[in-house]
């Protein structure tokens, strides 16, 4: 019997209450460890569609009669256009369609950030469409922006009201302290720089609007789409089979979705409105600036008594404030914390969540501080993180639906260990250090969240479900998963997604919350098939269902004999037996979270500021795990983008124009293979026993939260210098070692 | 757009000169040269490497794996771009490559650009000059032309010789080039003398694929040492010694460039010794 419920639903931090409908799910979980295919490494069902080219991404669309749109964006960080003329555009070769500000809610004629969108053409090639819009007529008053942080704060130009935390008194628990850490941390720009630009290809198919789009969320998409257009929401259909990254910032539809569809409609043509990489650089989203005053105190025993914190969150033209706080209200089991965040209004272009937003950030803070804190009372960090283990929630008490934090620590013990031979190791200029930091972030999940599943006369298996896989191995985790229940082989399964007109609702592949989320309801769907087989078979061979399962793609019976599932479904010829999942709610009164550490070795020219990053082992608790392969690859992904943030990429801007400077990938700094170290990943992969039939996590984003704060810790371990900001490239490097031998001479004790 | 595709020198007519076409692609596709006609040199220009005389239309990855050229020569174009890059870009092309300047590549009115001010002295600088940098502080990206400047290559062209300091040139009120090249002039090969010992050492901002924060080579003749400086100044930068770079005049942000090259010169020396 369907229930309604009101549960509380999460993404990425944001709390709401919602009302669900769900279905009763009797699914005991599965045993821990390893299944038959849940459990045990899986080759992605589609890596040779996707190594061979076959894999059709948004980009590779070739829609007959399709056009091709460019953007006239704002060159200015903010600006007036004081005269727009269309014509001279109109009148080029190839040009189908113009569109300006009177024509769409996107389009602006004050724009307020660089790259914010005045008008778009659509034209039968994307040289025709650029060349047109350099063509339009276009004047503008440029307007002093608004780019100083501090000015904006004393302006108080904020995006939304800033947020305020506090329990306990943090002054008293400062004044308790017998040792307290005051710093200031900063954190820079990074972009996200997925290898498919964000993009979207929109087609009018009578009154229904098709929209192909490279997305992480195709329900918000059609939802946003369909209320921009006055569409009934079915009306848009949204469409991405193959996805080529997103890392927070495809969550929403976008301008580029809103021109091609508006100048489809014009031009009753397809139109593919892409970003180029430069566009992708400057528009497309950005993990915010931040400024961190932190003030941490702790008794001689390593206790924390207070942490106090204010973040400045430079979010831009526009956006969210993320929930940089987050670490320093519920990492630490510590009574005093006040936080307070701020979202600071600048003109420059607007943050999107970008993997893990908010905690990658305070976690950097606030785990370099601790470190700083064990420095100064003469405490192993390892130790002081066991000390200040929150066994509940220490924001509202609640318990935690499960935490193997401890467990992880413990297993990253030798790890740690390894300290004293990797310091050894330093020779001549090149020191060497380790540092560790803990990681916390959500990742459960929620509903609502549904699958389908069909059993065919042949004995295969279609799992149909319309969410998207954002490039993480999601179809093939969802295959498993249905395979495990219906235990027949993987390569008996195939997963379709990637479409709204075919198949339920999934939710956003944001938040670690994937498979979380659409894991169980695909396991609910192919239960429901199971039974189904089960009842079916009990009937034709004249025996009890409870004597029957499934199991190595044969139904068994206790009573001995088995018969193959085709001998069943055979009978059924062109008949199918389907199966509906739905997603169950999170436990009622519990914190779901995920949680681990990273311990990383690195190597310090001390002569020349080179800091090279040689082992990370990470250790993370996400419940059960669904195919280990996977896991440890978005494990490594994790590490490898972090450790870019942590070491050479930053978004320049012009101190003078606000304009971005970095566009493009020689001067944007990704890391390279050759800066990838040796990688141990390991997973705790213990089922969480009250979340959902599966007792599964998101691993998105925790991997990427500690990185930073782990290899900054680890040089201060190696160098004694004191490293406040990411990413730490040889300016700031070189300046940290040149003030950390200026207190040595001064006499003053090194930080280690 | 035409491309033609000559197959001797003689048969060369005007045109924008390409070859691997990794700078001049980017260079086209951002709007920052143009050209109705583009050469394909690749059949004009000596390849390959004879005694030693190398042909500018020499591939990156050849001479990164030859053992006949100097060490700097070969480190210098091992450490540059990447492996793919490396397999298209040739030896002469990489001599001629633009600065990688934000300012400049974004098309500023820049003093390079003909304009009047160096955006780059007032603005985000990390990666520029500390030498030369005056008028304007943009950085030359290419490590090989360090080498060569160390080792005391000649340039020989279609139309002469010149010793390869004397290709490079600050930009000035009157000229706003950095080489000395005449329109339509190509370099066809370098003479690279053999120095003793020589050596090219690199900081860059990530293991790979990076232009220069700084490069050092260095170059041993009997007695005499030469150095010369990759991304330190507009053109490829020769240092009269290693005290020689305390006459540097970094912009606030580009101090750290000194401190950088101080140790990377002294080790480059050590290896030489």
């Amino acid at each position: 019997m369907a229930r309604l419920i009101r549960t509380e639903k999460e993404v990425e931090g944001r709390y709401t209450e919602q009302w669900v409908v769900v279905e009763e799910d009797v699914l005991e979980q599965w045993p821990e460890g390893p299944l038959q295919t849940v459990g045990r490494p899986a080759t992605r069902v589609d890596g040779l569609a996707r190594a061979r080219g076959e894999a059709r991404y948004t980009q590779d669309l070739r829609l007959p009669g399709m056009l091709h749109a460019a953007v006239l964006r704002s060159p200015h960080a903010r600006a007036r256009v004081t005269r727009l003329d269309l014509e001279p555009a109109m009148a080029m070769a190839g040009i189908r369609g113009v569109i300006g500000p009177s024509d769409l809610e996107p389009l602006t004629n004050e724009p307020n950030y660089e790259g914010e969108a005045v008008a778009a053409v659509a034209a039968d090639t994307v040289a025709q469409a650029r060349a047109a819009v350099e063509a339009i007529d276009v004047e503008w008053e440029v307007l002093e922006p608004l780019l100083d942080a501090e000015q904006a704060l004393a302006q108080k130009s904020f995006v939304t009201n800033p947020r305020d935390y506090e329990r306990g008194d943090v002054e008293r628990g400062l004044a308790e302290a017998d040792a307290v850490v005051e710093a200031e941390y900063r954190t820079q720009s990074v972009l996200h720089n997925a290898l498919e630009t964000h993009q979207s290809a929109c087609e009018w198919e009578g009154d229904t609007l098709v929209v192909y789009t490279s997305t992480q969320f195709l329900w918000g998409v059609r939802d946003e789409v369909a209320k921009a257009f006055q569409l009934p929401k079915d009306k848009v259909r949204v469409i991405c089979r193959f996805m080529g990254g997103g890392f927070g910032a495809k969550g929403s539809a976008g301008d580029y979705t809103m021109i091609a569809a508006e100048l489809a409609k014009r031009t009753g043509r397809p139109v593919h409105c892409r970003l180029d990489r430069r566009e992708e650089n400057v528009n497309s989203g950005n993990r915010n600036p931040t400024i961190q005053k932190l003030r941490l105190g702790a008794r001689s025993d390593g206790t924390l008594t207070a942490i106090d914190a204010e973040y400045e969150c430079l979010l831009g033209w526009d956006g969210w404030l993320p929930p940089t706080a987050g670490p320093a209200q519920m990492l630490y089991a510590c009574e005093n914390v006040r936080t307070v965040e701020r979202g600071v209004r600048l003109n420059t272009p607007p943050m999107d969540a970008f993997r893990a937003p908010g905690f990658v950030e305070g976690t950097f803070g606030l785990e370099c501080a601790l470190d700083e804190l064990a420095a100064k009372l003469d405490l192993d960090p390892l130790e002081v993180r066991r000390r200040n283990h929150a066994d509940h929630d220490p924001m509202d008490e609640r318990p935690f639906s499960a935490k193997e934090l401890m467990e992880c620590y413990r297993r990253a013990e030798p790890h740690w260990e390894r300290r004293h031979e990797v310091r050894a190791r330093s020779e001549g200029p090149v020191q060497r250090g380790v540092g560790l930091a803990t990681q916390l972030w959500y990742g459960g999940g929620g509903p609502p969240s549904y699958a389908w599943v069909r059993l065919g006369g042949d004995g295969t298996v279609t799992v149909v479900t319309a969410m998207q896989d954002i490039g993480t191995g999601t179809r093939t985790a969802m295959a498993q998963i249905a395979a495990e229940e219906l235990g027949i082989p993987l390569e008996r399964v195939t997963v379709e997604l990637g479409d709204t007109a075919h198949g339920p609702y999934a939710v956003v592949s944001g938040g670690s919350s994937t498979t979380p989320s659409m894991g169980p309801a695909v396991r609910s769907a192919a239960a429901d098939v199971g039974r189904q087989l089960i009842e079916i078979a009990a009937q034709r061979f004249e025996t009890e269902e409870r004597v029957l399962r499934l199991e190595n793609g044969k139904i068994v019976s206790d009573l001995g004999g088995s018969w193959a599932i085709e001998d069943i479904t055979g009978l059924l010829e062109d008949g199918q037996i389907l199966g509906n999942g739905a997603r169950g709610p999170n436990p009622t009164g519990m914190r779901v979270l995920t949680f681990g550490i990273q311990v990383a070795e690195v190597a310090v020219d001390m002569e020349t500021g080179e800091v090279v990053v040689e082992r990370i082992y990470a250790v993370h608790d996400v419940g059960r795990v669904i195919n280990p392969l996977g896991a440890e690859s978005q494990i490594e992904g994790g590490i490898i983008q972090a450790i870019g943030h942590t070491l050479s990429e930053k978004r320049l801007l012009d101190p003078q124009t606000g304009k971005v400077l970095t566009r493009t990938l020689d001067s944007y700094k990704l890391p390279t293979f050759a800066d990838v170290p040796e990688i141990v990943a390991e997973l705790v992969d213990k089922p969480d026993a009250h979340l959902t039939n599966l007792g599964s996590k998101g691993l998105g984003e925790p991997p990427i939260v500690p990185t930073a704060a782990a290899i900054v810790n680890a040089i201060r371990d190696a160098t004694g210098a004191d490293v406040r900001e990411i990413p730490v490239d040889r300016e700031t490097m070189l300046r940290a070692l040149a003030e950390a031998r200026e207190r040595e001479k001064r006499g003053a004790p090194a930080a280690v | 757009m035409e491309l033609r595709q000559p197959s001797s020198l003689a048969d060369v007519d005007g045109g924008l000169p390409l070859a691997g076409g990794t700078e001049v692609v980017p260079l086209l596709r951002d709007g920052l040269v143009e050209a109705e006609t583009l050469v394909d040199i690749r059949a004009v220009v000596p390849k390959g490497v004879s005694g030693t005389t190398i042909g500018a239309g020499t591939l990156l990855a050849e001479l990164e794996a030859d053992p006949e050229i100097p060490s700097a020569l070969r480190e210098a174009c091992r450490l540059a771009a990447s492996p793919q890059l490396r397999s298209m870009g040739t030896i002469g092309g990489n001599l001629l490559q633009a600065t990688r300047c934000w300012y400049w590549r974004l098309k500023y009115p820049c003093f390079l650009h003909g304009g009047s001010t160096c955006h780059a002295r007032q603005g985000e600088h990390r990666e520029h000059a500390i030498f030369g940098n005056e008028q304007c502080a943009s950085a030359h990206p290419s490590d090989p032309a360090a080498a060569l400047l160390a080792v005391g290559a000649t340039v020989r062209t279609d139309r002469r010789e010149l010793p390869i300091g004397e290709l490079y040139r600050l930009p000035t009120e009157d000229d706003r080039n950095v080489t000395a090249l005449e329109p339509g002039e190509l370099i066809l090969e370098l003479e690279v003398p053999r120095p003793e010992a020589s050596h090219y050492l690199k900081a860059m901002d990530r293991a790979r694929w990076a232009f220069p924060l700084v490069g050092v080579a260095a170059a041993r003749f009997g007695d005499g040492v030469r150095l010369a400086l990759a991304g330190v100044a507009p053109i490829p930068w020769a240092l009269d010694s290693a005290d020689a770079l305390e006459q540097a005049t970094p912009l606030p942000g580009t101090a750290y460039k000194v401190e950088l090259a101080r140790p990377l010169i002294r080790r480059a020396l050590d290896a030489i010794a």
